[in-house]
């Protein structure tokens, strides 16, 4: 008997799902990054609505990367609906807070993945992932550099409009 | 599509359960679903498409329901056939699914073993 569902498509239903429920983290990320530079640009921290604003379009590219990678491997890729974007915060630190948390989801998510990949000896979806992974090092690491500025510089006096023009300095080097 | 119409021996049997069955034909890269009275032609998509939409009814909230009839209609957009089923059909129908995708992956596991992985 043919394996035609083998024939159609590379990866399994699971491994499709899981995917689909990335690409909707992601929409959701680049929504809520949109949202932050919003709420930034009009308490007047133009840096960091900057930052997000960057922030909102590489998350963007991350759930079409993924789009793709479904597509081209034959499965069913899902334009996903979003709702439920917060868009107003606390404060500008509460901004810094939640990027870190939803950073540190997508993580989650994506190791997630990659444990049922090793599950099923998917290394071709795994091998897709490694970029994901190394890339969520990065991201990590600017969202707690970010909120560690808070400790570092303070919020008193000047010291918000001081971390608004850091934020957009900070960078990743693996060396 | 009539079962007069296809070549029975042409097909084969995936998985069968007392309600109905699932064959598969190798020479038209396509599937048949033989339940509810109806023989239907399916593609991968759709046959995955239909898996869903059966998995996702909700059959205990379908009968203690008091407000609507215990009957269902299954299909999705872009589909030829249409069931009208009753939760006993539904279940049967998800356990002719199920078993037809567990089939899929036993004899995903079965040509890596015979063929694919012995070059």
């Amino acid at each position: 008997m043919k394996d035609l569902m083998r024939i159609k498509c590379l990866i399994s239903q699971d491994i499709e799902t899981l995917l689909n429920q990335q690409i909707k983290k992601e929409a959701h990320s680049s929504s809520l990054y949109l949202s932050m530079s919003s709420w930034c640009d009009q308490n007047g921290y133009d840096f960091s609505a900057d930052y997000f604003a960057k922030q909102s379009e590489e998350e963007r590219v991350h759930q079409l990367k993924l789009f793709k990678y479904v597509l081209d491997m034959g499965g069913n890729a899902i334009s996903p609906e979003v709702s439920g974007i917060k868009t107003d915060f606390a404060g500008f630190r509460e901004v810094f807070e939640d990027a870190l948390e939803a950073e540190i989801a997508i993580t989650q998510s994506f190791k997630n993945i990659a444990s049922k990949c090793h599950k099923e000896q998917d290394f071709v979806t795994m091998e897709f992932l490694n970029w994901f992974l190394k890339e969520q090092r990065e991201e990590e690491y600017k969202a707690r550099r970010a909120l560690e500025l808070f400790e570092v510089i303070g919020e008193e006096g000047t010291g918000r409009w001081e971390i608004d023009k850091h934020v957009n300095k900070i960078t990743y080097s693996e060396q | 599509m009539e079962k007069a119409c296809i070549d029975i021996n042409e097909l084969i049997n995936v998985f069968s359960n007392t309600q109905g069955s699932i064959y598969q034909s190798d020479k038209l890269n396509c599937f048949y679903i033989d339940f509810g009275g109806k023989f239907a032609r399916y593609n991968c998509l759709s046959l995955q498409k239909l898996k869903k939409v059966v998995e996702n009814i909700d059959v205990e909230a379908l009968l203690l329901n008091t407000t609507k009839a215990d009957f269902e209609l299954v299909t999705f957009n872009g589909c030829e056939h249409i069931y009208l089923l009753s939760a006993l059909e539904i279940v049967a129908l998800k356990e002719l699914l199920q078993g037809t995708f567990t089939m899929f992956k036993l004899n995903y596991m079965v040509n890596d073993c015979l063929n694919r992985l012995v070059y």
